[in-house]
């Protein structure tokens, strides 16, 4: 009895758990709100997105989970541990730079950090092999980190915030910068450590990259979590099938168009420049251009909804609201 | 034994970047050659004396008061800058590794640097004819020497280097007016009385002396004591200043 109920209590609980964790600094402006009451759970083997604008707290809450910053209020614990540098075996981060030492190899890199975990001899060995393969560098153990890409640099980074085995593996923005191999490669990379039943919790800028790879994506503005869950939970921000982008010739048109669309029933968006509309069912573009007869339209494109639409929705009613 | 396998994974590694780049240790062999030669030649010719006991003379000073200053201060601060310029310190605060190991890492990484500097300048002198005495406390006052140097060098590189360029200037501001007061350069019999009284604060003067009384003369500790407890005690001091520096910098710094 006892055992089945500690074999449900572990499998309960979460690999990371936030709970109403609040930070602020003080500014030569006064003090400024970080993180306000943040609540995060990361179940264990999934990926996480975390999304945000600069600011929002992305990497304050990642210096609070690796101990670097001690929060005001709330609390912070990996695998039921409350955060402690005794819990920082548990987790493994990939910064937004590459942190290597330019001057040593692949493997001088990763053995030296393997020994800072206090891994042991044959242990490092295994290990520093068994990484330099899952980031594809195996041909390059002897090459010093300075001669390698950009994209193989990452790689190197993202091997030796793995060399310890972390349970929890942090990832800030690991495609930026990369060009679209080396995005994939990444990309690839993250999907086998989920393969494996490590826990990431990934902060990226590109929504596709989310949407790729994330079982359940937060998004952060401001300290606070707006909205949170599986891409389909998301999806019921955005009431529509479809999003309609139009361009037009002049102001005159686009008034016109507007006037049209929400004559449709149409919801009415600006992202940005572009102007577009939430179709609340499937069109094909001849019938969406048919509805606009006699409005001058430059161009016009429909899209599936995206996790940009959703993610520039949740930011828009927040910043509304 | 924890610590034991931290320290010597960053002293191993500041030795294998030290030995890859080749141009900094070059440096540092030929450095204290050519002072060790200059000093020599020129207190021979100038105090009349035979080349092996010029040597003898010059060789404590060129060690301690040229070579080590510049191997094991101006490397503890680049070493500290450089893992703030790349960015490699973050990944450091991430990991376990702790600020203990870290600063010994240094310590014994430049240990090292230090052991080289010694053999190069003891092996030139012997080969001179020089004779020395006191191995044992000789090698003590080395090992304070590279103790205070490395806490000098671990309070500027956390507290006030923040670039490369900034290692520079600081070594040139402090520590070249501090090699000349010392006796680095120019034995301390030629100072005004003045500066002999300015130079009793310089922990590069006492160095000197120290090495110079044991080794070169055949003093024992009791006979310098003034300048070996001059020298211990800023050693610890500086040891326990730049730990308190690694804390501050961990405060300030810990941000991604």
């Amino acid at each position: 009895m006892t055992a089945s109920k500690t074999a449900i209590e572990r499998v309960a609980t979460p690999m990371l758990k936030i709970q109403n964790l609040t930070k602020r600094f003080d500014t030569p402006q006064g003090s400024r709100l970080a993180l306000d009451h943040l609540n995060l759970n990361l179940n264990p083997g999934e990926v996480y997105g975390l999304l945000g604008p600069n600011g929002a707290g992305k990497s304050t809450t990642i210096n609070m989970i690796c101990n670097l910053l001690q929060p005001d209020e709330g609390s912070v614990e990996i695998a039921g541990l409350p955060v402690s540098d005794a819990t920082k075996p548990l987790v493994g981060v990939t910064p937004q730079e590459n942190l290597v030492y330019p001057s040593l190899t692949c493997a001088e890199n990763l053995n030296f950090f393997a020994r800072i975990y206090g891994l042991s001899k044959q242990e490092r060995l295994r290990r520093v092999d068994r990484c330099l393969g899952l980031v594809n560098l195996g041909d390059r153990a002897t090459s010093p980190a300075e001669t390698l890409s950009g994209g193989m640099r990452r790689r190197l980074s993202m091997a030796i915030s793995l060399i310890h085995q972390p349970k929890l593996v942090i990832l800030d923005e690991p495609t930026t910068g990369l060009d679209i191999e080396a995005r994939y490669e990444i990309w690839e990379l993250i999907r086998l450590l989920q393969s494996e039943g490590v826990t990431v919790l990934l902060t990226t800028h590109l929504l596709e990259e989310a949407e790729r790879l994330c079982q359940r994506i937060g998004i952060i503005r401001q300290g606070q979590l707006l909205a949170e869950g599986s891409q389909a939970e998301l999806r019921r921000w955005v009431k529509a099938e479809q999003i309609a982008v139009v361009e037009t010739s002049q102001e005159n048109h686009k008034a016109a168009a507007i006037a049209r669309a929400q004559s449709f029933g149409y919801g009415i968006r600006h992202y940005g420049s572009d102007l577009a509309f939430w179709l609340p069912k499937t069109l094909d573009l001849r019938a969406f251009l048919d509805q606009f007869n006699g409005i001058d339209l430059v161009g016009a494109a429909l899209h599936p909804v995206r996790l940009e639409h959703i993610y520039l929705e949740i930011t828009r009613l927040d910043a509304g609201a | 034994m924890r610590y034991w396998q931290e320290t010597w994974a960053v002293a191993q590694r500041i030795l294998t970047e030290l030995v890859r780049r080749r141009r900094s240790l070059m440096f540092w062999c030929i450095f204290p050659v050519t002072v060790l030669y200059l000093n020599g030649l020129i207190l021979a010719e100038r105090a009349n004396i035979t080349t092996a006991k010029a040597f003898e003379t010059a060789a404590p000073s060129t060690l301690v008061g040229a070579a080590l200053f510049f191997s094991c201060l101006g490397g503890s601060v680049a070493t500290v800058v450089a893992e703030r310029e790349q960015h490699t310190l973050k990944r450091l605060f991430m990991s376990p590794l702790s600020g203990l190991s870290y600063f010994l890492g240094i310590f014994v990484a430049h240990g090292f640097i230090a052991l080289g500097q010694t053999l190069i300048v003891a092996a030139i002198a012997i080969f001179s004819g020089s004779t020395f005495q006191g191995v044992l406390p000789g090698a003590l006052i080395i090992f304070l020497s590279v103790m205070a140097y490395v806490g000098v060098g671990f309070i500027l590189g956390t507290q006030f280097a923040r670039r490369t360029e900034d290692v520079n200037a600081l070594v040139a501001a402090f520590g070249v007016p501090l090699l000349i007061l010392g006796g680095a350069f120019l034995p301390t019999q030629l100072f005004p009385q003045k500066l002999l009284d300015i130079a009793q604060f310089n922990p590069v003067f006492h160095m000197n002396e120290a090495l110079l009384g044991i080794v070169a003369e055949g003093k024992t500790i009791e006979e310098i004591g003034g300048h070996f407890f001059f020298l211990a005690i800023f050693a610890l001091g500086v040891t326990l200043l730049g730990w308190l520096s690694y804390r501050r910098m961990l405060q300030v710094e810990r941000r991604l």
